[in-house]
């Protein structure tokens, strides 16, 4: 009722620019982060560690990087599941090879790899656009997973070709293999994810952001005004692609612990993403958030009310969802391509005017 | 690189561009040259060649012959993002503006070429970053005032009129400080209180910013009126070149716009 921006005046270009130009919504975030560390690691158990707080915060990792290629630069990728792969691999490369060097370097320099990976995939995207790079990208999905399943040297000869996250502590305490406490693996992931978020968010609000979102709407317009397309768009494979490999090297390490490339990394993982920007919104970090949240917990609570409340066939309920998932991204590609994030942007923008909407 | 160019000597040179697309002769042999600080106007029929023109000077297209000198060095290929850090910007026909974004940032996107601080410091939004953000953004807003777009700022500009998003893309053009401006019809399809209010703005950019302006018009009355000379194309070769009264007088001129046939 009391949310609004009216007495809230700008007096210098610097609070014009701030991420939250609202007071109200920068308590609101502060309260949020605070409890996120302070609190929900006291109250934490197995189940919620999981089912719900890692792989939301691993997916919305994934989300963002997406979202920078294909929401903010405007090409379209369905290469995710395979660049997870190789940020996955590389940190099991990097901590078997190393095993002392500090888990969140390991982290760090995977998504680096995984940077490197999609600068090469991302170099047909000068000649090639649309549904075409599309295509391309699905080619890397398929050539990535079969390159881990192939060459033995990625999965350390293991005769069962599956890699499985070794015990590794940082501080003392273990955050990856079977005895990693749970609040210890969830603030892990959570401290890449608001550390990486607030970078993600940074960038796209300022010089990079702003050429990303020219080569997305008007790629001629924006190479005569000075941005240079090829240099533009593999700075978005590489950053995305950062993001996609740490997403999926935090996967493998703390939410999964083994892995086995096909059923871990498959072309579903890659469409999954894809789904949680659409819906959650094209160009927004928020929107990644929400948008991960849903699609991984959406199934999860139909599940709980359809089969454990209402007793209807598991199968029933899985293609009900199914149905479901697939009108909600026709219902958000025809009607509101910004997703669920500008849903909630219109609603506060209501909330701000009322009750005197003109 | 090359010396200081005063008012009134040549900016750019164009000589003997010829421009073909498979058998379309869209140039044919064109020389003209853009004078520091005057307001140039390229006329001509339909299909004249007028676009192809500005798309050879911006580096979008190539032509087969001919050269082109940028303050008084000869311009090797280039493309249109390094065309456009040596100070060259344009405005297009069909109008071309980052339609996702804000009139804000569609016009702190025509700054990128005088930004240049890294990706760390804009990872952090600290330190240099924000000191240029803020700098740039002290310039976009100087520019807001002067084109009276002040209340559309934050409006994404897919969501503007038409004449408002022609405004914007002028603005776009401005935000880059560049030497010399492109216009490619800045007034089609304008009515007549939009179009005087363009015309105002194209005079004041020349006269308070002191840039150099090379416009595509249709409307002669405007041509007439805010140009300091006029260069006539049609069917891709030049029929004439000089000030507004001269061209005017011109009968190759008269023949070509009273549609005389080429028989
Ligand atoms: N990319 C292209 N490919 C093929 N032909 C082209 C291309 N661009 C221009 N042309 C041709 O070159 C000729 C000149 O076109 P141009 O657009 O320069 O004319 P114009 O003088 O700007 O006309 P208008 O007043 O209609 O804008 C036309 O015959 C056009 O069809
Ligand atoms: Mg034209």
């Amino acid at each position: 009722m009391f949310y609004r921006e009216s007495g809230d005046f700008k007096t210098s270009y610097i609070q014009d620019q701030q991420i939250f130009p609202i007071g109200l919504d920068r308590w609101f975030v502060a309260v949020v982060c605070v409890f996120a560390v302070l609190v929900v690691p006291f109250l934490i158990n197995d189940y919620w560690e999981k089912s719900v707080l890692v792989p939301v915060l691993v997916w919305s990792m994934a989300a963002i990087g997406l979202n920078i290629l294909t929401g903010y630069c405007g090409q379209v990728s369905l290469g995710t599941g395979g660049f997870m792969a190789v940020g996955a691999y590389a940190s099991y490369k990097l901590t078997t090879m190393f095993p002392e060097l500090n888990m969140f370097l390991v982290v760090l320099l995977s998504g680096g790899v995984t940077a490197l990976v999609g600068i090469v995939f991302g170099l047909p995207s000068l000649r090639i656009k649309g549904f075409y790079l599309a295509v391309a990208t699905l080619a890397s999905q398929f050539f990535l997973v079969w390159l881990f399943n192939k060459v033995p040297w990625f999965y350390n000869y293991s005769a069962s070709g599956q890699i499985s996250a070794p015990e590794r502590f940082v501080f003392g305490i273990a955050v990856s293999g079977p005895n990693a406490p749970p609040w210890a693996t969830y603030l892990f992931c959570l401290v890449f994810v608001v550390v990486f978020a607030f970078i993600a968010k940074n960038l796209t609000r300022g010089r990079i952001g702003r050429s990303w979102m020219a080569i997305r709407d008007m790629d001629i317009a924006a190479e005569i005004i000075g941005v240079p397309p090829l240099r533009t768009k593999l700075s978005a494979f590489a950053i995305s692609s950062f993001y996609i490999g740490i997403s999926g090297a935090l996967f493998f390490l703390v939410y999964l612990g083994a892995v086995e490339p096909t059923e871990a990394f498959g072309i579903d993982k890659s469409f999954l993403v894809l789904f949680m920007i659409i819906i959650g919104g094209l160009g927004s970090i928020l929107g990644s958030f929400i948008g991960a949240a849903f699609m991984f917990l959406m199934p999860v609570l139909f599940k709980n009310i359809m089969v454990g409340g209402l007793g209807w066939p598991t199968d029933l309920v899985a293609h009900l969802i199914f149905i479901l998932i697939g009108g909600l991204i026709m219902f958000f590609l025809i009607v509101e391509p910004h997703g669920l994030a500008q849903l909630w942007r219109v609603t506060k923008e209501k909330l701000r005017l009322w009750p005197f909407p003109h | 690189m090359s010396a200081e160019v005063k008012k009134g000597d040549t900016l750019l040179e164009v000589r003997n561009i010829s421009l073909s697309f498979g058998g379309v002769k869209a140039l044919q042999d064109i020389s003209f040259d853009i004078r520091k600080g005057e307001i140039r106007a390229i006329i001509g029929p339909n299909g004249a060649g007028k676009s192809s023109m500005l798309n050879v000077i911006n580096g979008f297209y190539h032509p087969q012959d001919g050269e082109i000198l940028f303050e008084g060095a000869v311009r090797d290929h280039m493309k249109p993002h390094q065309v456009a850090r040596l100070g060259i910007a344009r405005t297009f026909q069909n109008i071309a503006l980052f339609k996702g974004m804000t009139t804000l940032d569609n016009l702190m996107t025509g700054r990128m070429i005088r930004m240049r601080t890294n990706l760390f410091w804009q990872a952090l939004w600290k330190g240099p970053a924000e000191r240029e953000e803020v700098e740039h953004r002290k310039r976009v807003e100087h520019i807001i005032d002067f084109l009276k777009i002040q209340s559309i700022r934050k409006t994404p500009v897919g969501r503007l009129p038409y004449g408002l998003q022609k405004r914007v893309e002028l603005g776009r053009a401005l935000a880059a400080d560049s030497k010399l401006l492109l216009l490619d019809e800045p007034m089609a399809g304008m009515n007549l209180e939009e179009k005087q209010d363009m015309c105002r703005f194209v005079l004041d950019v020349n006269d308070e910013f002191g840039t150099t302006i090379a416009l595509i018009e249709h409307d002669m009355g405007v041509v007439m009126d805010i140009s300091d000379r006029v260069v006539v194309l049609d069917y891709g070769r030049k029929l004439a070149d000089g000030t507004p009264g001269e061209v005017r007088d011109n009968q190759a001129v008269i023949d070509a716009y009273l549609g005389v046939s080429h028989a």
